[in-house]
């Protein structure tokens, strides 16, 4: 099959979607009404509450939703076959991905642009909001270890890299310094930067870094090592102020977004690659998890994801200047994300074949598809960039770059959040305790102390060993993404939830929310009992408790979801009209 | 101040267009996705790692407030400085409506697509250190009736 068949076929979905579903939510779900101020307006102040243009909007908001996750998940899932992954990911961004990115807007804009975590509270009840907050210091706890594994692995696979990317921290240091203290423009420098880094692949090329021998001489594993490495330069970036490092690297990231999706698509458009990849792989191996539910947990990012709420109702609902630019700017950002995870699978199922690679070698069992995952999608970056004449080892020193860019940044941010979610835990703890407790508190009010928490449950989760091919490798990478998919995906419920009952209860039809929200929770919760049996049965006492944790935490959100949905449907015809008085009085 | 249909019906009758390039506070690429707080979680712990930029955002965002006081008739967009996709296509076809060259207007892209600018139809009225609300109102004016016939 050419891949560009598919790409046309995905995008002539896309283009339904958007062109009759996004309208039937707009219109029958949501009755958008440009007669009603939205908070932009009502509390316009200039700086947080910004009347904005849609397509200036759209803008903040793609490159916001946008990074690294929607490129793992499919890179690992097309290992059941591209046509099962790719169902997936369609019918999640124009049905699962599309209603919540849209609908977290809409519901934030009616209710004074309050982010998804403080809707919670009101639109379900007060233990929600405690619910959300320990669901992300999971969801961060495990962003940290997987990325800190996705770089390990492509360091130890592209040694290219590491100059380059070791480098960049010095350049957007530089051009951070240049742009505050000279007060100038950034685009010029930026770009600077970013010719630099690229220049930089050539010295990586000629000079590539192997930890092999010092990994050796400390008795580690090369990934072992460049993962307490990488945990360590989180532990010391995460204490620096922003406009320092994390601010300008992301200002090259944000050239890195667009290049890369350039050379995805013209590379697709000019190669003309064909999959090689089977439609569905009938030939899986002993152990192999069913992809019944784990690939509807494997594909998180790119199909449906929690964080985006978080961007919706957190910037972007402040910035809308009418109801209905919600439908473009929250439906048309979820096709972007679902447009990412397709260039993943397209490039992981033909892409390779244009650097020589086979596809049965890259994807012979699932725990060297897991591990090797974002390596293949590396190589099929590598594979697209040659049909525009860059040569295939610098095409993958130069993919494995924007990836470990984007990944480097998310680690350093997540261990920052991580840090003060476990401060904000510590000041719950009541003053002048004593015990366990009290000890807890005063460590979490010492900078170094609580910043190693922080890095502490992250690394052990990355170093864990785990049964099977995973041991073999040293790594439970596959497992620790399905874990991850699972907490994203539960973000993904609560706001859907917050969503089908703020629907329900204007006396409209909310299932366009509750037939996701009960397909994800009864996948998510099928993945979670599976896994907890296997790291019972295989003795992992890390995981376990783990994956016990957020069962729980499904169990009770499937509790608050249920509940709060079916008091909605009894109340509706009641609060009917008070919903829509109080709707256009934001 | 004085509003710009006083000083010509055709001043009144253009589209302007006036983009306010404001700081960058938030994580926007590879980045946003899975990273990041939002609205009053963003503070969480007492948090404020955007601290800094807010003095700069405050005083664009006084700026904005002075335009729109002013000038409410006039197209007034903020926008972040990574946003290229809109600034560069947007600065360059405003500059071009307005009678610039090729050259001049990749020149006030150049100056444009930086944090603090103030553009006015795609000409760059300031960049850089952010002026005062009422001196930043009469830049606008004096550009909008620059580029009166």
């Amino acid at each position: 099959m050419p891949a560009i068949v598919v790409l046309v076929v995905v995008f002539g979905v896309f283009f339904l979607g958007w062109k009759y579903y996004s309208v039937y939510l707009a219109e029958r779900v949501y009755a958008l009404n440009d007669a009603i101020p939205t908070p932009a307006h009502t509390l316009q102040d200039g700086i947080d509450y910004i009347p904005t243009n849609k397509h200036v909007l759209f803008g903040h908001h793609f490159t916001s939703v946008a990074g690294a996750a929607p490129i793992v998940g499919p890179a690992i899932a097309v290992f059941w076959g591209w046509v099962p992954a790719l169902i997936w990911v369609v019918l999640g961004t124009v049905f699962a991905a599309g209603v919540h990115d849209f609908g977290a807007i809409v519901v934030s804009v009616r209710n004074r642009a309050q982010n998804i975590g403080s809707l919670t509270s009101s639109v379900i009840n007060a233990r929600s909001r405690t619910l959300f907050l320990i669901i992300i210091f999971f969801l961060l706890t495990l962003v940290n270890a997987v990325f800190a594994v996705v770089i390990g692995n492509l360091f130890v696979g592209n040694p290219g890299a590491v100059i380059p990317i070791v480098l960049e921290i010095p350049i957007a240091i530089a051009l951070g310094q240049y742009m505050y203290r000279t007060k100038s423009a950034a685009l010029i420098p930026s770009l600077f930067g970013v010719a630099a880094l690229y220049a930089l692949i050539l010295v990586g090329r000629a000079f590539p870094i192997e930890l092999d021998n010092l990994a050796a001489a400390v008795g580690m594993g090369p990934r072992t090592l460049w993962i307490v490495l990488l945990f360590l330069y989180a532990f010391v970036a995460s204490r620096i102020p922003v406009w320092i490092l994390l601010q300008p690297r992301d200002y090259i990231n944000s050239h890195q977004l667009f290049i890369a999706l350039g050379v995805i698509f013209l590379g697709l458009l000019i190669g003309l690659d064909r999959i090689v990849a089977p439609a569905i792989n009938t030939a899986l191996p002993d152990g192999t998890p069913n992809f019944f539910p784990f690939l509807f947990v494997t594909i998180a990012c790119g199909a449906i994801s929690g964080f985006h709420s978080l961007v919706a109702s957190g910037t972007t609902s402040k910035q809308l200047d009418k109801e209905t630019d919600a439908r473009y700017v929250g439906y048309m950002g979820s096709l972007g994300e679902g447009s990412l995870a397709l260039g993943a699978i397209l490039a992981t199922t033909a892409g390779i074949t244009a650097v020589g690679l086979d596809w049965e070698t890259q994807y012979p069992d699932f725990g060297t598809a897991s591990a090797g995952a974002v390596g293949n999608f590396v190589q099929g970056i590598a594979g697209f960039a040659s049909h525009l004449g860059i040569p295939p080892d610098l095409g993958t020193i130069f993919a494995a770059v924007v990836v470990i860019s984007f990944a480097a940044t998310t680690m350093d941010t997540g261990v920052r959040l991580q840090r003060y979610i476990i401060q904000e835990l510590g000041e719950m703890i009541p003053e002048g305790g004593r015990g366990l407790g009290a000890g807890f508190k005063k460590a979490t009010r010492n900078l170094t102390a609580v910043t190693a928490m922080a890095v502490a449950l992250p690394l052990a989760l990355a170093l864990a060993p785990a049964g099977g091919e995973a041991e073999a490798q040293g790594f439970a990478f596959g497992r620790l993404w399905t874990l991850f998919g699972t907490t994203n995906q539960l973000t993904a419920g609560l706001a859907l939830s917050v969503i089908a009952v703020y629907v329900t209860k204007s006396g409209r039809n909310a299932m366009a929310q509750i037939v996701p929200l009960v397909f994800l929770l009864f996948m998510t919760t099928w993945a979670l009992v599976l896994n907890l049996i296997d790291f019972v049965q295989e003795g992992d006492w890390l995981l376990a408790p783990l994956d016990l944790i957020i069962l729980v935490l499904a169990g009770w959100l499937i509790f608050e979801a249920g509940n709060a949905i079916l008091k909605a449907r009894r109340e509706q015809p009641a609060r009917q009209d008070t919903t829509v008085e109080k709707d256009s009085n934001p | 101040m004085n509003d710009p249909a006083a000083d010509g019906p055709e001043l009144a009758r253009r589209p302007h267009r006036i983009l306010l390039v404001r700081e960058w506070d938030q994580q926007t690429t590879g980045s946003g996705c899975c990273g990041r707080l939002e609205g009053g979680d963003s503070e969480i712990a007492g948090a404020s790692d955007f601290g800094r930029c807010r003095q700069d955002m405050e005083a664009m965002g006084a700026v904005y407030r002075a335009l729109r006081e002013e000038l409410p008739q006039l197209d007034v967009q903020v926008v972040d400085p990574r946003n290229l996709t809109f600034l560069l296509p947007g600065m360059l076809r405003d500059a071009r409506r307005g009678g610039a060259s090729w050259r001049e207007s990749f020149r006030e892209v150049r100056r444009g697509c930086g944090q603090g600018a103030i553009v006015v139809d795609g000409r760059v009225v300031s960049s850089g250190t952010i002026p005062a609300a009422d001196a930043a109102v009469g830049m606008v004016l004096r550009q909008l009736a620059a580029s009166a016939p």
